[in-house]
């Protein structure tokens, strides 16, 4: 049987013209589900690409006590020449403490003012020849103890909490994305079902004189996908506008870690076509329940 | 055409809509259902285009089982069978012609096989030059012609009918049924639920007559009772 292609497309406007504040509602509830999932999945890249940039250089610092005398610094480079598992250190003396000192508070006069260089402690880098962050960390604890040791950081630690926090964050809100899709289905399916029941004249007759089930149903599910489509572009151009704040906030920030959470517009095209999918996926089985479960009854 | 075997059809409730009726109904028959409300008249007809299925016992439609039938091959059955009702259900935003040319529409026919026969078919039910009208602009009786139209555009093997007349004063009732009988003379079997005892009495066709679900008369030229 021949697809008549004007009868479908004047259906499925009809349907979705009958009942607009029903329709706008629908759109606007898929919109607002799809933004929270696409966030996560912009925030989910962003870790995954904060992963990869300090993977393998997962560096400790050791900082070196004000009271520390010359021959505990001697001491403790000596144990950091000798093990097997640090591949390069690095000692920051008085002088470079300093200097990075009043490059990070160039904007504070009055704190580069109460500052001496005598006050500040000077450390190691350490580069471990170990990826891993707890064996780094065991690493480390082995310096923690050495006289004139301050004390140990490691800069892993806080792309960890970073990351755990990016990680909550995420999922908190593909929980939400999920509470609200699972909102958007059971409305939609109800705006098919109000369309159903509008045309419950038509859809009689159309069964009685026999029109083919998928015949009947066409129409009202591609109203209900045309309505995840809708609410799908809204949520994909409101993830390019979040992502388009995010870039300009970390460009004009001197934070260079969260550089990662800034997108190219190219790696956001996977992120819209999983919108636009799971908007016309939600739109496509909703309204192939409500119709499924009125033709049967 | 049309045949029950031992049909059992209960609705929840217990309420017995049909009690192991068996009946046989010959191509090119024309056969009126009668009896008072409630007594299965419309549960026999909806039995046979698979809008109810029977409890117990077998339903045969040109010579198939209708029970085997899997579902998507229903609306192929249906397009075998033509639906007149008391209240016509003619889609009040189309007009005339539109009425008749969806149920060719909806089963994918082709626009210039839909251009010949909707005139056509309005020629024939005498509403030639209504064909611009809506529902709402027409009598009973020429609405009645409209579904008529609409159930027979088709060509359909079986016209099921149920009170056509029941909207309709007597002199409307003898053109519908005057219809009817021409339909029924070019082959196709009609099955026609009525009260009506004039008509009945005046056509003098096969009689079913059913009682609590009970077929309790099947007479040949019978009478409405």
């Amino acid at each position: 049987m021949a697809i008549r292609v004007d009868y479908l497309a004047r259906e499925t406007g009809n349907n979705l013209i009958r009942t607009p504040s029903l329709t706008i509602a629908t759109v606007l509830t898929v919109a607002v589900s799809l933004a929270l999932l696409g966030a996560a999945l912009v925030m989910m890249k962003g870790v995954d690409g904060l992963n990869a940039r300090f993977k393998g250089d997962v560096e400790f610092i050791i900082w070196v006590d004000k009271e520390a005398s010359e021959q505990n610094v001697q001491g403790i480079r000596a144990a950091l020449d000798s093990s097997p598992n640090v591949r390069d250190s690095i000692y920051i003396n008085r002088d470079e403490t300093f200097r990075e000192f009043q490059d990070f508070w160039a904007d504070s006069p009055e704190v580069l003012a109460a500052v001496t260089p005598e006050q500040l402690p000077t450390s190691f880098r350490v580069s471990p020849s170990v990826a891993d962050l707890s064996l780094v960390e065991a690493l480390g604890r082995e310096f923690d103890t050495l006289p004139g040791v301050l004390k140990v950081d490691y800069a892993g630690e806080y792309i960890k909490k970073l990351d755990s926090f990016t990680r909550t964050a995420s999922t908190v809100m593909i929980v939400t994305a999920i509470v609200s899709a699972v909102s958007s289905a059971l409305l939609m399916y109800n705006t098919i079902r109000t369309a159903l029941y509008a045309r419950r004249r038509e859809v009689e007759v159309m069964r009685l004189v026999g029109a083919a089930n998928w015949f009947i149903r066409i129409p009202f599910m591609l109203e209900g996908m045309i309505q995840g489509l809708l609410g799908a572009g809204l949520s994909t151009l409101a993830v390019y506008g979040l992502n388009r704040v995010i870039t300009q906030t970390i460009e004009s920030s001197d934070f260079q870690l969260f550089d990662p959470f800034a997108l190219e517009p190219s790696q956001l095209t996977p992120i819209a076509l999983i919108l636009l999918a799971v908007g016309a996926g939600i739109g496509f089985l909703s309204s192939g329940i409500a119709v499924t479960r009125y033709l049967d009854t | 055409m049309i045949k029950l075997e031992n049909v059992v059809k209960e609705y929840p409730g217990h309420t017995v809509a049909l009690r192991d009726a068996n009946a046989d109904i010959d191509k090119g028959e024309f056969v009126f259902l009668v009896g008072p409300s409630g007594s299965g008249k419309s549960t026999f007809l909806r039995l046979v285009n698979k809008q109810e299925e029977p409890d117990e016992g077998r339903i045969f439609v040109a010579g198939k089982d209708i029970g085997k039938l899997s579902s998507w091959k229903v609306p192929m059955l249906r397009r075998n069978i033509g639906n007149i009702f008391q209240d016509y259900k003619l889609l009040p935003t189309r007009t005339v012609a539109e009425n008749v040319s969806f149920a060719l529409e909806v089963i994918g026919r082709p626009r210039h096989v839909i251009k010949t026969q909707v005139p056509a078919i309005c020629e024939l039910v005498g509403l030639g030059d209504k064909t611009g009208k809506y529902p709402h602009q027409l009598s009973g009786g020429e609405q009645q012609r409209v579904s008529i139209a609409r159930a027979f555009v088709n060509r359909p093997l079986i016209l099921l009918a149920d009170e056509p007349t029941g909207n309709l004063d007597p002199q409307t009732a003898i053109g519908i049924m005057r219809l009817l009988d021409r339909i029924n003379k070019t082959g196709t079997t009609v099955l026609m639920a009525t009260h009506d005892r004039g008509i009945v009495d005046t056509m003098r066709r096969r009689v079913i007559e059913l009682a609590d679900g009970n077929i309790v008369r099947d007479q040949a030229r019978g009478v409405y009772e």
